[in-house]
């Protein structure tokens, strides 16, 4: 995640891996908000941080380093996050065939139970270049 | 806010404006264009916005965000609703890796009804003809 600059930026951080999931954290900043004082971080963030969870629970399948494409990203938001309220993310492989990889991600409010947007994304990944 | 000054600028035929009012836009470099009649979001390029290091390359959630800020300021310059419109979904297709350059986005509201609003959204870098990433969002204008 610190390799990932705008990872970084948005201050998230690895929490935890519980069979096969990523869980992942972005912490209130009030940088992120688009209305300033309103508490609310912009859905560009949440956005981002999905893209990234995705990507990470992609990695999370080799063994050794592959690069990455993102192919599609579909977001749906269920709500606003709650004021002042950082979120997590739960991200986790669906299918690996071909190639291709199918993901999904789960964004709550830390705090609370409440579900704030649900993510699906395709990546297709490079074979290993070989080092002559 | 935000939108309070976008109205401020529907008077100007030309203008290229920083949207530093808001936290999330000043920390993406977001500034807001008008041209020839178009609205043009500008991601102007920082190295906070690379996701992949080697080579260097733009982060697709930053992609993602500037279309959705297209999306937002072009659905309030044709019509002012009084209330914030709320996303309901983005459906983003990435075409070619984003260049560490400046990204430029730019939404067709296809269909605005009196509750929802279709929008599509296209970015591009340096060749308008190669977008680097094309997008399909949703919008309720009321609660």
């Amino acid at each position: 995640m610190l390799l990932i600059p705008h990872a970084r930026r948005l201050g998230l951080q690895f929490l935890t891996k519980q069979e096969g999931t990523l869980i992942i954290e972005m912490p209130y900043n009030p940088e992120l908000e688009i209305i300033p004082d309103s508490g609310i971080m912009a859905n560009g963030a949440i956005t981002a941080l999905l893209d990234t969870a995705l990507g990470a629970a992609v990695y999370e399948q080799f063994e050794v380093y592959r690069r990455i494409v993102t192919l599609d990203l579909r977001v749906d938001y269920f709500e606003k996050p709650s004021p002042f309220s950082s979120v997590i993310i739960k991200a986790r492989c669906l299918k690996m065939k071909d190639h291709i990889v199918f993901v999904q991600g789960d964004v709550y409010c830390k705090d609370s139970e409440l579900q704030i947007a649900h993510g699906i994304a395709v990546f297709s990944y490079a074979d290993v270049e070989k080092i002559s | 806010m935000i939108f309070d000054f976008l109205t401020t600028l529907k008077d100007s035929q030309e203008f290229d404006q920083s949207l530093d009012i808001s936290p999330y836009a000043k920390m993406m470099g977001f500034r807001l264009r008008r041209q020839d009649e178009q609205l043009t979001t500008v991601m102007k390029f920082h190295s906070d916005l690379i996701g992949s290091p080697f080579p260097p390359a733009l982060h697709g959630g930053t992609v993602a965000a500037l279309m959705e800020m297209a999306a937002l300021t072009q659905l309030f310059w044709d019509k002012n609703f009084g209330i914030i419109p709320k996303a309901i979904d983005i459906t983003v297709d990435y075409l070619r890796a984003g260049q560490p350059e400046d990204a430029f986005a730019r939404a067709r509201v296809f269909r605005r009804g009196r509750r929802f609003a279709t929008l599509h959204a296209k970015a591009w870098q340096s060749d308008p003809k190669k977008p680097i990433a094309s997008a399909m969002l949703h919008f309720q204008l009321q609660d």
